[in-house]
């Protein structure tokens, strides 16, 4: 079945290769899969690339980090505390929809090229996500727990920590895979746009020195280190869960 | 005991130095940031043949993707001394970002007017600047130095820039999108437009460029204001340098090939035939009035610049 699902990528790949080479184009956007393969290998081998996987990812999970955090705490206050909900739905919906990027240009201004611009607006764009389904995992979460609660006369504490975040915590963490998607996104997009450091602008360079190998052999890696991320937190959430868990993260 | 007394004192005696060399190179590291084009070819030779250092400046250059960027990127400190084009540089401090131009990078010139075209898809009749007018022309960037330039040339022409439709085309896709018929003309430049006329895609209608005047500013270095008054040496040390790279710059165009070759990471064999930007330490309050007239016919500034007080003396 597997081998059977490969089939059409590696035909797709050899037309590429067949239509690069016979129709001799000097293409600056295309290049042929075998100058991407070795473009891919020359830019691990002098180190480049692997600086940049690294730059990039310590923004992405360092936002992730810090966003998520956030997004937890005041989704789990909200969640517990509807007045509060109520009070702060119309400024949580008036900033949410504001996008990610959005925030480059002040950003930049703010806090200068380097990690603090793209953690900062990695962070932005994870806290909500995180937020919005952590307070509405908090909803789902059956009421006789919290008559059991209420009877065990626990703390607030010791129903965050026994009973609200072990029921709501596959919930949390679907929100936290959308979050890690997004992290990377937005870490890869403000290196594009703006930030000199890490896969982005690795792309971006490429592009400019006219070099659509490196640039297609950058866009196959961060392909890669996406489903890399992906593959590691299905397989945390499968083995926190098991089945069910397992269930709900092959959908 | 004498020995380990002494071998401590040693070490503290060392971290001491470390911990103030760090901080000395912290204070005068200067980095630049430029775009990948062959503008700040200047600072790519003061770096590699050692002419920063030997005045005394610790400088690095670093390549920024988008020039409009680069204001931002001085303001916030990232960068002390950027390579933003004159249009960058006269809206951001019209904007009110408190920018000084400190030395030029390079500028118009006769022999490199032929590196910017602008280019008619084949089987369009336009022949003159009139026939553009209704025309769909594709930019590489809306605002920016070569659009700029280019209505001014249409202004110039009598023709009014309002009369032609500008679309934002990158110069990579210039040549399949003058084929598939979705622009009538495009504004390119080196090295894409010689690709264009080999393809056979469009046809030089003209070079531009050739009837504005010369030696006006196409890069110029900037820095804050703040930066250039607290740091008189280091800004002297690098108009010393510039002044030094942009005569090896015009003297020995492949030694400069080679150098922005392995800044911009361009293939050396893609500069191999191109024609470098006329490398030019000067920068002058006319030349920045010229530019700032310019931008004012068409409308990109909301306040009459003070060119003079934009020059660092």
């Amino acid at each position: 079945m597997r081998a059977r699902g490969l089939l059409l990528p590696l035909l797709l790949l050899v037309a590429a290769e067949l239509g690069m080479r016979l129709s001799g184009t000097q293409s600056m956007a295309l290049a042929a899969p075998s100058d991407v393969f070795l473009s891919l290998l020359s830019a691990i081998g002098d180190g480049s690339l692997l600086v940049a996987t690294r730059d990039t990812l310590t923004v992405a999970f360092a936002g992730l980090a810090i966003g998520t955090a956030v997004g937890l705490a005041f989704g789990i206050l909200f969640g517990l505390v509807p007045p509060l909900n109520r009070l702060m739905e119309v400024t949580i919906e008036a900033i949410r929809p504001v996008p990610s990027v959005a925030l480059i240009p002040i950003a930049m201004l703010a806090l200068g090229f380097g990690y603090r611009m793209g953690i900062a607006i990695v962070a932005f764009a994870c806290a909500f996500p995180m937020l919005i389904l952590t307070r509405a995992a908090i909803a789902g979460i059956e009421p006789r727990l919290f008559e059991v609660a209420r009877a065990l006369r626990l703390s607030a504490m010791q129903r965050v920590f026994k009973i609200i975040l072990p029921a709501a915590f596959p919930r949390i963490m679907v929100a936290f895979r959308l979050a890690a998607g997004i992290a990377l996104v937005v870490a890869v997009t403000v290196e594009i746009a703006a930030n000199p450091l890490g896969l982005g602008y690795g792309i971006l360079i490429a592009q400019q020195a006219l070099d659509p190998a490196r640039m297609l052999a950058y866009l196959v890696w961060i392909g890669i280190v996406g489903y890399a991320l992906n593959w590691a937190l299905v397989g945390a959430q499968h083995g926190m869960f098991g089945r069910a868990g397992g269930a709900e993260a092959r959908q | 005991m004498k020995l380990g007394n002494g071998a401590s004192r040693l070490g503290t005696v060392l971290a001491v130095l470390m911990g103030m060399t760090s901080i000395a190179s912290a204070q005068e590291k200067v980095v630049i940031g430029c775009t990948a084009t062959t503008d700040c070819a200047s600072a790519a030779i003061a770096v590699e043949e050692g002419i920063f250092e030997k005045n005394g400046l610790d400088a690095e250059l670093i390549l920024i993707g988008l020039n409009s960027n680069i204001p931002a990127g001085i303001l916030s400190n990232s960068l002390q001394i950027g390579g933003p084009t004159p249009s960058v540089f006269l809206q951001a401090t019209d904007g009110g970002l408190d920018l000084v131009a400190v030395a030029g990078a390079s500028s118009t010139a006769k022999e490199t007017a032929d590196t910017v075209a602008i280019v008619t898809r084949a089987g369009v009749e336009i022949s003159s600047a009139k026939d553009l007018a209704g025309k769909k022309v594709g930019a590489p960037g809306i605002g920016a130095f070569l659009h700029v330039l280019f209505q001014q040339w249409l202004i110039e022409n009598d023709v009014d820039p309002k009369s032609v439709q500008f679309v934002e085309v990158t110069f990579p896709t210039m040549s399949d999108v003058l084929q598939s018929g979705a622009v009538d003309a495009v504004v390119a430049a080196e090295p894409f437009l010689s690709r264009i006329l080999s393809a056979g895609t469009g046809k030089v209608m003209s070079h531009y460029l050739e009837d504005l005047p010369e030696h006006q500013p196409q890069i110029l270095y900037a820095s804050t204001r703040e930066w250039a008054d607290s740091n008189p040496e280091a800004l002297a040390a690098f108009r010393a340098s510039i002044d030094e790279a942009a005569k090896i710059v015009n003297a020995d165009p492949d030694k400069a090939r080679g150098a922005i070759s392995r800044f911009t990471k361009i293939p050396p064999e893609v500069l191999a035939n191109m024609k470098l930007s006329v490398s030019d330490p000067v920068i002058t309050s006319e030349q920045l009035a010229w530019w700032a007239d310019v931008m004012n016919q068409q409308n990109m500034l909301q306040n009459e610049p003070d060119v003079d007080a934009l020059v660092q003396k």
